[in-house]
Order: C-alpha cells, then structure tokens, then sequence
C-alpha cells in the first residue's frame, strides 16, 4: 500500500529526487487524513486503507500528474550530458583544491611560503607530501562516487556513470609538491590528459599510487553495475 | 481558442488560487474545500493536487510552510501578491467565457444574416 512503485516511476521520469521526495511525503500525510475520515465513517482497518488509497488516485494518475510539470525534471534527466561529461573533472579539482588548500594554509600560518620564505621544515614537507598523496588517491575516486550515487540515485542509464568515470581516468587528475628555497616551493592540482605526453609520464612516474587510483575510480560504477544486474 | 482552451485546464489552478485568498490550508483541506463548493462536480484524483500546488509555490504565486497542528505536520500554503495577481487574470478571463457561455446557452435570434 505504499508508494514504491509511484517513486520509481517519478525517479525513471526524470523527476528530481527531492521534489519526489516532498510530493510522497504530502501523499502519505494525505491518505493519512483520508484514511482517519474513513474510520470517521465507520469503516476499519484494510477496508478504511483502501477506500483512502482508492480516493488518493491511482498511481497512473499520479505519476502522471507529477510527470507533466516538466518545471520538476532534475538536471541529470535535461542535459545528462552537461552533467556526467563536464561536471566531474571539476569536482575532483574542487577536491583537489580542498586537499591543497589546506596544506596552504597550513603552510602560510607558520610562514613556510612566502615569497622570501627558507625550506619549510621536514614535518611539513612530510605533511604536505602525504596530503597531496592523499589527494591524489581519492580526489578522482571521490568525483567518482559522488557521480555514480546521483546516477544510482535518479535510476539512470549505466552509460552516463561509465562517461563521468571514463573521463574522469582519461584526464588523470594530479596533485604535485615541490619544495625549494626562497620562495619556489610550489603546490599544484592540475589535469595532464592520459593522451597527452605529460599524462602518459606522470603516469608512469608514480603508476602505484595512479593504478590505486584507477581501481578505486572504477569500484563505484562496478558496485552500480552489479546492483543493477541483481535488481534483474 | 488556445487560449480558452489552456484557461480550462487552468480551472484547478483558479480554485487553489481563490480558496487561498481567504486563508492559508493544507492540500488536504483544499481538496475537501473545492468538493465541498462545487458540490463534488471538480473532484479529481485527491493525490494530484500537489504537483499543481508545488508547480504554483515554484512560479511564485504561492509559498508554503511547515506547521504542527493538533500534533499533525503539515504543508500549509498561502498566496502570494503575484498569485493575488495570477488570481485576478484568471478570475477575469473565467467571468468573460462564462458571460460568453451564458449568452450562447440563452438563445433567441441572432440579429445577423
């Protein structure tokens, strides 16, 4: 008697998620409104429940009512090419940038990069080295999860997750410290496309921690992928 | 005629829109209040208001609010001074097609040839 069916069918609609989410929320305290008149009019139990459910609508009539306010559709279901092709490269920089950022600040509060700034000492070459490791192994996988739970989330295709994924491994987005005297120290989160002769030797240069990087970019859409097939 | 036409689909609208003049009420109450007016003549499927409601609160001619009442929490809807505004276009649309429909529903001759 619940609204499961109606919910998949408003998410494979293309409706968004939260407004789904509001409209069976105001239908459940609906029927619970028709199903108290009910017991009023002297009908009980199953029989009240369904009498409300009847005077609720169908779930044809509803899914269709919601389906034809197109003001509801999520971005993902208008333009999911926008969304699954230039969306996650910028989030695994914004990621990155968290990463970076903090080792910045970090390093400009204790005065170790500034413009005429010595050789930071070895604890923060330490740090700032094991976040931009860190950096490096979850920034991508992380755009990668978080594209593969909207996809989940709004039952789409499999084909959009494997584009976000695919470009996200194509791009080879990378973090990178340097530490010099006066001033030259340099952090950097940047993105040296696998085709490029840049990618290829980054690649190469550091492929333990680019082959983890890999593998956890790939297990979210795997795990989609195999939800899917055992929902089949 | 597009226009007269899209106007009849718009009667739901024109009901939640005078019905939330008065006062502010839940989708519930707003259902039971058209049944009640009409005598039950307008009574969809009582669920499908609520896309209408929203797709309203989204233009701007209504806003809504969470409210416990008697225990209960609900989804109160008011109108807004664009929705007064949406309110008096289709009131006066809907006195022009039902002055026409009168008219046309009295008969007598026409007066042309």
């Amino acid at each position: 008697m619940g609204f499961a069916d109606l919910r998949e069918r408003l998410l494979r609609g293309g409706v968004a998620p939260r407004h789904v989410r509001r409209y069976l929320r105001e239908l459940n305290e609906h029927l619970d409104d028709l199903t108290a008149q009910q017991h009023q009019a002297g009908y009980d139990g199953e029989d009240a429940a369904m009498r409300a459910r009847a005077r609720l609508g169908g779930d044809d009539e509803l899914a269709a009512a919601m389906l034809a306010q197109k003001r509801f559709r999520s971005w993902t279901a208008r333009a999911p090419w926008a969304v699954f092709l230039f969306l996650p490269p910028i989030a695994a920089i914004a990621i990155g940038f968290l990463f970076i950022g903090s080792t910045v600040l970090i390093g400009k509060y204790f005065g170790f990069l500034g413009r005429h700034a010595s050789l930071p000492p070895h604890w923060f070459q330490l740090l700032a080295t094991d976040l931009v490791a860190a950096c490096n192994l979850t920034a991508v996988p992380l755009s990668a999860i978080l594209f593969v739970a909207i996809a989940g989330r709004q039952r789409l295709k499999l084909i959009w997750p494997l584009a976000a994924t695919l470009v996200l491994l194509l791009l080879f987005i990378h973090s990178d410290v340097d530490f010099a005297l006066h001033g030259k120290s340099r952090l950097m989160v940047g993105a040296a496309p696998l085709f490029a002769r840049d990618g290829l030797r980054m690649l190469a240069g550091n492929w333990p921690s680019s082959v983890a990087q890999y593998v956890l970019t790939l297990l979210p859409l795997l795990w989609l992928w195999r939800r899917r097939l055992a929902k089949v | 005629m597009t226009e007269n036409s899209s106007f009849m689909s718009g009667l739901p609208e024109l009901a939640i829109l005078r019905l939330l003049q008065d006062q502010e009420m839940y989708g519930y109450e707003i259902v039971q209040a058209i049944a009640l007016r009409t005598g039950a003549v307008v009574s969809p499927g009582e669920g499908v208001i609520y896309p209408l409601l929203q797709g309203l609160e989204k233009s701007g001619a209504l806003k809504s609010r969470r409210k416990t009442v008697s225990g209960r929490s609900r989804v109160y809807y008011s109108l807004t001074a664009k929705g007064a505004k949406r309110l008096g276009l289709l009131s006066g649309r809907w006195n022009d097609l039902n002055g026409a429909v009168t008219a046309l529903m009295a008969g007598g001759a026409l007066g042309v040839r």
